[in-house]
């Protein structure tokens, strides 16, 4: 009877050990903010840079930023299904995030919200990722975009100064 | 008339040690050289030869690796899906996912491993004591998908019956394996402590794996405890260390029965927890790779009832109650993904040794209660799912001289009860119910002596999983985006097998074809869409008519002493019905494996090859993958003394460092496989 009873013993146990503990997430589900293409434009509002479902606009002007210099403000935006051009989230869980391919040749300077300037660090060619944050995570990414750094100029002579910065 | 079973053992080893004692009726069955002679039959002489065929003992020592698929992986039949080493799945005829079920100690393994190739098998292959692929008409037992396959891992958690180790002289060395087999009832009586240390290192991938276990008997009350760990280092490959695909591995067990006069109760409790990571680097993929932490723990009750009028009659209830925990990180603090799974299945099984014509007649039922929920970027609805079941196996014989039939069914249910979630489309939010039969029929014909033709027909059936209905959303970790369709209906399907088994003088050989004709066969498939705004492919759960057809081959030189030869092959194809037959997606290539060893009293040297041809036959958008060859050799030492038994296993895998791609990983794009590989196993056991 004694064993019965050890046994009965160890077998409650056990399913007191399996089952105290509770089983479940400890995050909640997270919605993605999805967008098909993104578009950048210049301070001006000139398009500098466009792609739509994988599939970048031609004969736009592109990145370019000198060494030494700092770009000025670029605006991004975002399309939809329909190509419509959206905002980007305007809560506090997103956020703009990136990947510089060569960070020896550009750097970016951030101020907040869905803008960013370019740093040119040194004369050449790059890549930039740009992302929409989501805390840690990127629920959507721009392809790799294609950074020229020209030549370096004297800070005095940099096309754009920074106390010029509208933002 | 009646051999003795002296005779009979010798017989056996003799040809190769595929002798069982538990077989029924009393009979003689001439094989060739040896002749198997035994009372109270309870299964087929087709099953007896199968059961040689299960991995235990030595014959796992040999093959275990870093997961149970990589340990099985030259059975027949056998490949690998993977995501890196610790995400490795079986492949069964070239289908994967829910197709095979895998068991451990004669229920479900609870993990999600099935559903997505970056999720591992929540099991440490070091802790196995019997690896074994079931065929035919009994995969019906716990599954309803013949087509595939169910793989049991044998723990022994329950500890019904204590192992006993006894010394082992030089001349039954290499008989042990089927010994050890065929030993279904251990004497328990005359041992009170039973204990074992496996060691396990490697250089393919730098680090070790240990198990630590002990049986003893008090006053008949039988208690188990076991511990492992695993902790291995980035995998090297021809081409360099593959980052992220470090494994730690901690599990404990422990176990209780009691037998009563005419019951037998018992408990275990298992606990696995892993941390694995998920190579980055692909197009689309986090660059930094993936790393995740899981547990899984296992409450298993079993009670046993031997009816006094006839003890082998047995009636078996089991209770299980799984917890199993999944998180993805892609930083070192932030959840990309998580999951939570709370399971509960009762099994209730009868076995009657003998009634009328029939006789190994298994039937009994099974209810399985799941609850998973999700977080993070998972986008897959919190679901509740039930499944009932009823199953049935019998034997017959007579009818014929040497035919023996085995006919099998399990009929059953699925239900799906999605929540409310804020990922979800709220269109796709929608309960599903689906009834499910499966039969499959055995003819086993014994043409002359030792030489067996088997045709098995089945009917296979398989519910969609909750991925395949209702997700829509991006997979962090295996870099997909993934479609689901909450419309999809059961998948199901019509097979055959045909196989010859040949037992002779000197060499042992069998060859099957196969093929099933599937309707609306589930699987998901590259789309050739991108998710724009992850720029990740997207992948489409649809349902087609296929055929999926191949054969395996395998042949055995056996020994014991002097020269031992084994090789093996197996190909498969697959083809959806359309207009130009097309190619299915993750089919296996044609694998060879051989291996040539010489055998002496207690040391066992061998050499050994293995190659795949290249896989041209390619679904659309899925990559093209080269063949290749690899060598390997090994040198094992076995000895027995003051009643422990002792082995050394060296093994060398890819001796040549070639570079060998999985047609089944995701990885293959990026790196190929494991580079040249020395290991090496030490186990005692007392």
């Amino acid at each position: 009877m004694k064993k019965f009873q050890f046994l009965a013993l160890a077998i409650l146990s056990l399913v007191f050990a399996a089952c105290s503990d509770s089983n479940s997430t400890s995050t909640e589900q997270h919605e993605h903010f999805e967008v098909e293409g993104w578009r950048l434009y210049s301070a001006e509002w000139d398009t500098l840079y466009s792609v739509y479902r994988g599939k970048e606009t031609a004969n736009l002007e592109g990145l370019k930023v000198n060494a030494n210099c700092m770009s000025a403000h670029i605006h991004v935006k975002f399309l939809d299904e329909n190509n419509k051009e959206i905002a980007g989230p305007s809560d506090d869980e997103h956020s703009l995030g990136w990947d510089v391919g060569d960070s020896k040749i550009l750097d970016i300077h951030f101020e907040g919200g869905w803008g960013f300037h370019l740093k040119g660090l040194k004369e050449g060619e790059t890549t930039l990722i740009l992302k929409v944050k989501h805390h840690d995570h990127a629920d959507a990414k721009t392809p790799e975009i294609k950074v020229v750094v020209d030549k370096a100029l004297d800070a005095d002579k940099c096309p754009f100064q920074e106390d010029e910065d509208e933002d | 008339m009646k051999t003795s079973l002296f005779r009979a053992a010798m017989g056996s080893l003799l040809c190769g040690g595929f002798l069982h004692f538990s077989f029924a009726q009393e009979f003689v069955q001439d094989l060739g050289n040896s002749t198997i002679v035994a009372e109270q039959s309870t299964e087929t002489i087709l099953d007896g030869l199968r059961k040689d065929e299960e991995l235990q003992a030595e014959k796992l020592d040999r093959k275990i690796s870093t997961t149970i698929a990589e340990t099985i992986k030259n059975e027949p039949d056998i490949a690998i899906r993977s995501m890196g080493p610790a995400a490795a799945r079986p492949v069964i005829k070239g289908l994967s996912g829910s197709h095979v079920t895998l068991t451990e100690d004669g229920s479900f393994c609870g993990d999600m491993s099935a559903t997505s190739p970056d999720h591992a098998v929540a099991s440490e292959v070091l802790t196995a004591h019997k690896l074994n692929i079931v065929r035919g008409p009994r995969i019906l037992n716990e599954s309803f998908a013949t087509a595939g396959g169910v793989i049991r891992v044998n723990h022994n958690d329950i500890p019904f019956e204590i192992e006993t180790v006894r010394a082992f002289s030089s001349s039954d060395l290499r008989t042990r394996d089927s010994l050890s087999s065929n030993s279904q009832t251990r004497d328990s009586s005359n041992s009170q402590f039973h204990g074992y240390v496996t060691g396990y290192t490697e250089s393919g991938q730098p680090g070790f794996a240990t198990v630590v276990g002990a049986n003893a008997n008090i006053h008949g009350l039988s208690l188990k405890g076991e511990l492992s760990a695993r902790n291995m280092s980035d995998m090297r490959t021809p081409d360099g260390d593959l980052k992220n695909t470090d494994i730690e591995n901690k599990s404990f067990a422990v176990g209780a029965a009691y037998n009563f006069e005419r019951f037998k109760l018992g408990a275990s409790f298992r606990n696995f927890n892993s941390t694995y990571g998920i190579p980055g680097g692909f197009i689309g993929g986090h660059p930094n790779g993936v790393d995740i932490d899981l547990f899984k723990r296992d409450l298993t009750l079993r009670g046993l009832y031997l009816p006094a009028q006839k003890s082998s009659d047995t009636l078996n209830v089991t209770f299980r109650l799984n917890q199993y925990h999944h998180t993805e990180y892609e930083t070192k603090e932030y959840v990309g993904a998580e999951f939570a799974v709370n399971q509960e299945n009762f099994r209730i099984e009868k076995f009657i040794a003998q009634s009328g014509p029939f006789f190994g007649i298994h039937f009994g039922g099974e209810f399985d209660m799941r609850s998973i929920e999700m977080g993070g970027y998972v986008f897959t609805p919190p679901t509740n799912s039930y499944s009932a079941s009823l199953f049935s196996v019998a034997s017959l014989n007579g009818w014929r001289d040497g035919l023996e039939i085995t006919l099998s069914a399990r009929l059953g249910g699925a239900f799906f009860r999605p929540q409310k979630s804020v990922v979800a489309d709220k269109g796709a939010i929608e309960d599903r119910n689906f009834a499910l039969w499966a039969i499959a029929a055995e003819f086993s014909q014994r043409v002359t002596p030792g030489k067996f033709l088997t045709l098995n027909v089945f009917r296979t059936t398989r519910a969609p999983t909750i991925e395949e209905l209702y997700n829509q959303g991006p997979h962090l970790a295996a870099y997909t985006y993934e479609r689901g369709n909450h419309k999809l209906d059961a998948e199901s399907g019509y097979g055959a097998e045909l196989e010859f088994r040949d037992y002779g003088e000197i060499v042992n050989w069998r060859a099957a074809v196969h093929s099933t004709w599937f309707l609306n066969h589930l699987a998901p498939r590259a789309t050739g869409d991108t998710n724009w705004s992850q720029i990740l492919p997207i992948y489409q759960v649809s349902g087609d008519d296929a055929l999926l057809m191949g054969g395996s081959a395998s042949v055995e030189l056996p020994a014991e002493q002097g020269f031992y030869a084994q090789a093996g092959a197996s190909y498969v194809c697959g083809f959806y019905q359309n207009e130009n037959w097309s190619d299915m997606p993750q089919i296996p290539p044609f694998k060879f494996h051989g291996e040539i060893a010489y055998l002496w009293a207690h040391v066992r040297a061998g050499i050994n090859t293995e190659f795949a041809l290249a896989q041209n036959r390619v679904d659309r958008y899925e990559e093209r993958t080269p063949g290749y060859v690899t060598f390997g050799a090994s040198l094992e030492f076995h000895w027995s003394l003051a009643l422990t038994h002792y082995s050394i296993i060296l093994r060398s895998e890819n001796l040549f460092d070639a570079d060998m791609r999985n047609h089944l990983s995701r990885l293959k794009s990026v790196m190929p496989e494991k580079g040249r590989n020395l290991s090496l196993l030490a186990k005692a056991e007392f």
